[in-house]
């Protein structure tokens, strides 16, 4: 049960009553009455506890957008329902400040009848929000009290990872025709596939000229080239202790997200085949054998919930499952960390066994901050920064030149760049007929 | 699917229901009472403030057991906690024409003193016998004007010291305290017995004020406690002191008749009665709108949120402990070496010889015509010897790169 401000307001205007009628009398006089009303307004307020509610079981949304759940709510006793109603999330489901009003209802649903109420989320952050409770307070005829009951009704609100790098897909998909010889700059490069021969035209590689096939025509023949289709790839998320770490406000696993993304919609685009694996020490989520237009949404939905778990990789099993995941020759993009202890450690020892069948690329988020840190200069405090800057840098260096005497390409960029860095690695790999 | 969707029963709602509640609740309302029938009987039994000197209390310091003795000896005893009760009791005594009555005063230094003067008063005019236990000087100067207080003696047992029939009766006694100085010309009528002395004071003294009015002052209470009634003579004094008239008012002064209770009056003394009930009526509404501010539409909502480390801390950290433990070596080391790193290409040698002396300086000196000895200095010197010299030294390594012509391929990337 609840009180209204009407009835501690009566009850304050009472104390007149109380101070012309003095004694136990007078009160009497005051809270009587007023105890009656309250208990009139109880009795013939809506149930609480039978009301029906019901509402979608899941909705899905970008992170920054907008996401709107509705809630019916059935009345299926004889009296009105007059009510509040507040439909709780967790507070990362709302715009901060915001929660207070948007969380809140009023509704009136008359006996028999239902009602929908729309609460809109402003997601904060990436993942599922499961919806915590509904509470309602029916309100009396006479507005004096209120019966209160809450109910759990499912609901989760999926937010999907935002997908910023979308704006690079043009560009990317631009180059990839450039790649696919529909514009008259030819690439040759060794692995790719002849494909047909057409008219010369001014600005064309004279090296592509087919001169046999000119001869037996009148006019200049080029072959043109291919790059190939339906080649495969891996993506594999380390969510291990290291993708946790902050760059900026967002943490390494949601910029690989974001490059995985870019790196999927190309691929598919490109005509070939993604798979994808989120892997510490057991597989968080795994997408395999979807094709064409599927492929997306499946590694949007997969990627949602992903979140990175405190614990060191083992990356022994990672290789494992990459073999596993990857039993023809794929490139496998290895979104993880340059950090010199986790690379020395584990990924050195595991990555010939993926170099000797797959092209392997490791992307790695850099951090803006040792950037920042490296110019500082102008106080001894600065200075410490840049030498350890510079310490830094060494260290990533000599592990970059590491791996790349494996064969690895390796692509380190700010969490902006990197999905663009990526795609680029992918593209310049595709051009070399590498894949 | 979610039980809402079978439409018959809502399993959704999980408020308690009355049931739930009580099931619930029992185990906290079963300790509830318990806890109140406890505090009950034990306030039962240790009723009044604390039991000193109370008729009803057994404890040691109580004085159950002369109550007991003044009752088997069939005096009528009477307990009052208020003078008014004590004034009311004395006038309905006095429809009697003798005097019969025998007030008690346990604790008179607590009393105020127009409450005193009234008692005073009150027992002057029906001839009441007061006994005062543990009289002080406030008391002896209200009840018994001229008769003055000496400093105090210990407790323990006293010899009477006078003969009277009171003191060849009970003989040895325990008392003390408060010793009595009488004043030089007192005869025989206003000052009975001057008894019990310690070191030439009485600690016990009977006082006429004309009449059949007698004061006795008590220097000490001890002989009424239990504890003490069966030493000494302790027992025949008391059942003489409070037993020699057939009614006994016990009085137990409470907080009511302390001093200041009647000057300074509570603030509920002072509003008129209608003031007092609104005020409680305000009171009431209070409770109320702190009930209805106080419900919350539901509980707060909590949530897990995923820890925040920062990528960059590990190198932050490193800055930090370069600074404090002062490795200008090793910050000056990874200064120099990151500058060569980025000069050597600037200047046509090969990466890998960036950090040998010959080779870099040589190039370098060709192309900003400095120094050798300059360049090693800068590039291969010694440590630092202090903080701004290390400052001084980036700086330096700093205007080096920015006099050569910038590299198009940045050797970082």
């Amino acid at each position: 049960m609840a009180l209204t401000g009407r009835t501690a307001l009566i009850a304050a205007l009472g104390a007149l009553i109380a101070g012309l009628l003095p004694g136990w009398g007078g009160i009497a006089a005051v809270c009587l009455p007023l105890l009656a009303a309250i208990g009139y307004d109880l009795l013939r307020a809506a149930p609480v506890r039978t009301l029906h509610l019901s509402r979608p079981a899941s909705v899905s949304v970008r992170l920054g957008e907008r996401a709107e759940v509705d809630l019916t709510v059935t009345n299926l006793s004889g009296r009105p329902l007059t009510a509040d109603l507040r439909d709780a999330w967790p507070p990362s489901g709302w715009q901060p400040g915001t929660q207070y009003a948007a969380a809140r209802h009023h509704l009136s649903v008359p006996a028999g009848e239902r009602r929908r109420v729309t609460t809109v989320l402003h997601p904060t952050r990436r993942g599922d929000h499961a919806a915590v409770r509904v509470t309602i307070r029916s309100h009396g005829p006479l507005g004096l009290a209120a019966r209160q009951g809450s109910h759990r009704v499912p609901g989760t609100v999926r937010v999907l990872p935002p997908f910023s790098s979308r704006k690079h897909l043009p560009s990317k998909l631009a180059r990839l025709r450039e790649l696919d010889g529909r514009t008259s700059v030819m690439l040759r490069g060794e692995g790719t596939e002849f494909d047909s021969l057409r008219d010369y035209v001014p600005g064309d590689d004279v090296r592509s000229i087919d001169w046999r096939a000119t001869a037996r025509r009148s006019a200049v023949a080029v072959r043109t080239w291919r790059p190939e289709r339906d080649r495969h790839l891996l993506l594999v998320l380390d969510t291990g202790r290291t993708a946790a770490g902050r760059v900026g406000d967002v943490p390494r696993l949601d910029a690989a997200m974001d490059a995985s993304l870019l790196l999927t919609a190309l691929a598919a685009h490109a005509g070939d085949r993604v798979d994808l694996l989120a892997f510490d020490r057991r597989t968080r989520a795994a997408v395999r054998g979807r094709t064409g237009k599927d492929v997306l949404p499946a590694v949007v939905q997969a990627l949602a919930p992903l979140e990175p778990a405190l614990i060191e990789s083992d990356m022994t099993a990672l290789a494992t499952a990459a073999r596993a995941g990857a039993p023809r020759r794929s490139l496998i993009v290895l979104f993880t960390t340059l950090e010199t202890a986790p690379v020395e450690m584990g990924l050195l020892p595991v990555l010939p066994q993926l170099t000797q069948r797959h092209t392997v690329l490791v992307a790695a988020v850099g951090d803006p901050r040792v950037e920042e840190m490296r110019t500082a200069r102008g106080t001894a405090t600065a200075v410490y920064e840049a030498a350890a800057a510079a310490q830094h840098d060494e260290e990533r260096r000599r592990t970059r030149a590491r791996l790349t005497r494996l064969g690895v390409t390796v692509v380190e960029a700010p969490p902006a760049d990197l999905p663009p860095a990526v795609a680029d690695a992918y593209l310049s790999l595709k051009a070399a007929g590498k894949l | 699917m979610t039980a809402t969707d079978t439409g018959a029963d809502t399993g959704t709602s999980v408020s308690p229901d009355a049931r739930r509640l009580w099931r619930r609740g029992r185990g906290l309302l079963i300790a509830a009472a318990a806890l109140l029938i406890t505090g009950l009987v034990l306030a039962l039994l240790r009723s009044g403030d604390n039991g000193t000197l109370h008729p009803d209390s057994a404890a040691p310091l109580g004085s159950r057991a002369v109550n007991q003795l003044l009752t088997d000896h069939g005096i009528d005893i009477t307990v009052a906690h208020t003078s008014e009760e004590v004034l009311a009791e004395l006038d309905r005594l006095d429809r009697n024409d003798w005097p019969a009555a025998t007030l008690l005063i346990t604790h008179p230094e607590n009393l105020a003193p127009e409450r005193r003067d009234a008692l005073r008063r009150e027992t002057l005019r029906t001839g009441t016998r007061t006994v005062l236990a543990g009289a002080g000087p406030d008391t002896a100067a209200a009840f018994t004007p001229g008769i003055e207080v000496a400093p105090s003696a210990p407790t323990g047992e006293l010899d009477p010291g006078c003969a009277t029939d009171l003191t060849e009766r009970a003989g040895s006694a325990q008392l003390g305290g408060h010793r009595y100085l009488l004043p030089p010309d007192t005869d025989r009528a206003t000052a009975a017995a001057a008894c019990y002395p310690f070191a030439g004071l009485p600690t016990l003294v009977t006082h006429h004020a004309g009449g059949p009015s007698e004061t006795v002052l008590l220097g000490a209470p001890d002989l009424l406690y239990n504890a003490n009634l069966d030493a000494y003579g302790n027992a025949s004094l008391a059942l003489q002191l409070l037993g020699a008239r057939e009614h006994l008012i016990w009085y137990l002064p409470t907080a009511a008749d302390a001093p200041g209770s009647g000057q300074d009056r509570s603030l509920t003394d002072l509003m008129a009665p209608g003031w007092r009930w609104a005020a409680l009526q305000l009171a009431i509404a209070a409770a109320l709108t702190a009930f209805w501010r106080g419900r919350r539409l539901g509980p707060v909502v909590t949530e897990r949120l995923p820890v925040s480390v920062r990528a960059a801390e590990t190198t932050e950290g490193r800055a930090r402990l370069y600074h404090r433990n002062g490795a200008r070596d090793r910050a000056a080391e990874a200064l120099r070496s990151a500058a060569r790193t980025r000069l050597a290409p600037r200047v046509g040698v090969a990466p890998a010889a960036a950090h040998s002396p010959e080779d870099l300086l040589h190039a370098l000196a060709a192309h900003t015509h400095r120094a050798a000895a300059d360049l090693h200095a800068l590039l291969f010197g010694p440590a630092p010897a202090d903080d701004p010299a290390l400052v001084a030294l980036a700086d330096d390594l700093d205007a080096l790169e920015a006099s050569l012509t910038p590299d198009p391929k940045d050797p970082s990337q």
